[in-house]
């Protein structure tokens, strides 16, 4: 059939777009994938992001010699390093419910998601909590701006994390994913285990070094 | 090399990491703050 298209002097891709209805179809890379290159394209903007708080940082610590933290003031490292330790347990958890949902485990799916959606609830919720107990704003000095702009800028991505995940909770109980297709759970996976990441930087930059 | 973008469990092995080389740097600054 094909043959019979080329000797009529078609294409296939002439054939098919006769039976295309509705706009045109957007041009897609033979290299990358679509979601690959949103996520990619999406990660290079949120380092970007940071990029320009810790360049702020480092120009007031560094090159402006400011005093970390602020004359004063402490930070609260035990209950950061205990918030850090609720963060990375709850990327394991997340871990153990996409394993699980590859392996048709749906009680693994369901404990796993839910645990990681609590975990990040908690880590918000000690987060403000170390706001109204903290002593300082983030107009009384640099560094309170920048400590403020820092985590509240780590807390608003953990936000939309949560929010990811609570629709992909709410899936997991409703049984929407199966071993072959688990994109819902993959991608705010993905997404989570990221803010894990930037929150280990903050936390070593900002509390320990 | 561990593509962070591609699954989840590769971005969970790259969070491992990020962990191995932050637990490295504060080892040295601190030891070198001891010094």
């Amino acid at each position: 059939m094909e043959a019979a298209s080329i000797a009529a002097g078609r294409t296939t891709h002439d054939t098919h777009e006769e039976h295309h209805h509705g706009p045109p179809e957007a041009n897609r890379s033979s290299r990358v994938e679509p979601q690959m290159l949103g996520m990619l394209l999406f990660i290079i903007s949120e380092i970007m992001i940071f990029g320009a708080f810790f360049t702020a940082y480092f120009f007031i610590r560094v090159v402006g010699g400011a005093e970390w933290p602020a004359e004063g003031t402490e930070l609260p490292k035990l209950i950061a390093l205990t918030n850090t330790c609720i963060l990375v347990s709850s990327s394991l958890t997340m871990h153990w419910a996409l394993e699980s949902t590859k392996h048709s485990n749906r009680f693994g799916l369901q404990a796993g998601i839910l645990t990681t959606f609590l975990l990040g609830a908690t880590f918000l919720f000690i987060q403000i909590n170390e706001y109204v107990h903290l002593g300082f704003a983030p107009q009384d000095h640099a560094q309170g701006t920048i400590f403020y702009g820092l985590t509240g800028l780590h807390g608003a991505h953990v936000f939309i994390g949560l929010t990811l995940l609570a629709f992909a909770t709410i899936r997991a109980f409703r049984g929407h994913f199966t071993p072959a297709e688990h994109r819902g759970v993959e991608v705010p996976g993905i997404y989570w285990h990221f803010v894990d990441v930037m929150w280990v930087i903050v936390y070593v930059t900002v509390y320990i070094l | 090399m561990i593509n962070p973008l591609r699954s989840e469990a590769e971005a969970f092995r790259f969070l491992l990491g990020v962990l191995v080389v932050a637990a490295v740097v504060v080892g040295l600054v601190l030891l070198i703050r001891g010094l």
